[in-house]
């Protein structure tokens, strides 16, 4: 079996991990770990996609990625500005 | 060759995440600033995605993702700041410092700030810092 082979379901099985932290992280009190919790999900599913995209030949695997990494990145920007509120 | 490179640098950044992970779960809860160490494992995340992005051979999007990232955590630890840490903080913003009016070198803030503002005593008195101008006549 090829080296690259195993290691791309390794690190697909270490972004599963990350993804299920970032949730329980998620859960907790502060609403900006939510925020924080919700960003790296985001972001740990866009690299799963391009490994998985790369592995079984996905049609748009890279475009989904990137639209994922950029509308996330967004997303978390701009509800943290609406939760920093003005400055007084 | 190149096969062993790359997957040497996705295994790098699979046990960077999963310490990450580990790291995100298992602070303790009494922990002081505990959301900006988050914030900070996060970071490390980060970093083994774009590890793992260049491991697959995709250059443009590591690119991106290494300018994004840390927007993002600034964006999230500047909310918390600004809103959440002050308001669950309040009392640690007026606290009252009790300073002995005979110490040699350290002085009351409100003594400090009377004797520096504008309207003290001793600068209108202080004629140390007197701007003199010097008029050159060109005829002469």
């Amino acid at each position: 079996m090829d080296i690259l082979f195993i290691s791309k379901y390794i690190v697909v099985i270490a972004l599963i991990i990350v993804m299920l932290a970032a949730l329980r992280a998620s859960a907790y009190k502060s609403t900006s770990m939510g925020l924080l919790g919700s960003s790296i999900v985001v972001n740990a599913f866009a690299v799963a996609l391009l490994i998985v995209g790369g592995l079984y030949n996905l049609e748009f695997y890279r475009d989904i990625s990137l639209a994922l990494i950029f509308f996330g990145f967004v997303g978390t920007v701009a509800f943290a500005v609406v939760l920093g509120g003005d400055e007084k | 060759m190149i096969e062993y490179i790359q997957s040497i640098l996705l295994i790098i950044a699979a046990i960077l995440m999963i310490i990450s992970a580990i790291g995100l779960v298992s602070l303790g809860k009494d922990t002081k600033n505990i959301v900006y160490a988050r914030i900070h494992i996060a970071g490390l995340f980060d970093i083994a995605c774009i590890i793992a992005m260049i491991g697959i051979g995709q250059y443009l999007l590591a690119g991106i993702y290494f300018i994004l990232a840390p927007f993002i955590a600034h964006a999230v630890a500047n909310a918390y700041w600004k809103k959440e840490d002050r308001e669950n903080n309040v009392d640690l913003q007026n606290v009252e410092v009790v300073v002995d009016e005979n110490h040699p070198f350290i002085h009351p803030k409100e003594k400090m700030r009377a004797f520096e503002s504008e309207n003290s005593e001793k600068l209108k008195t202080d004629d140390r810092f007197s701007v003199t101008t010097l008029e050159i006549n060109e005829d002469e």
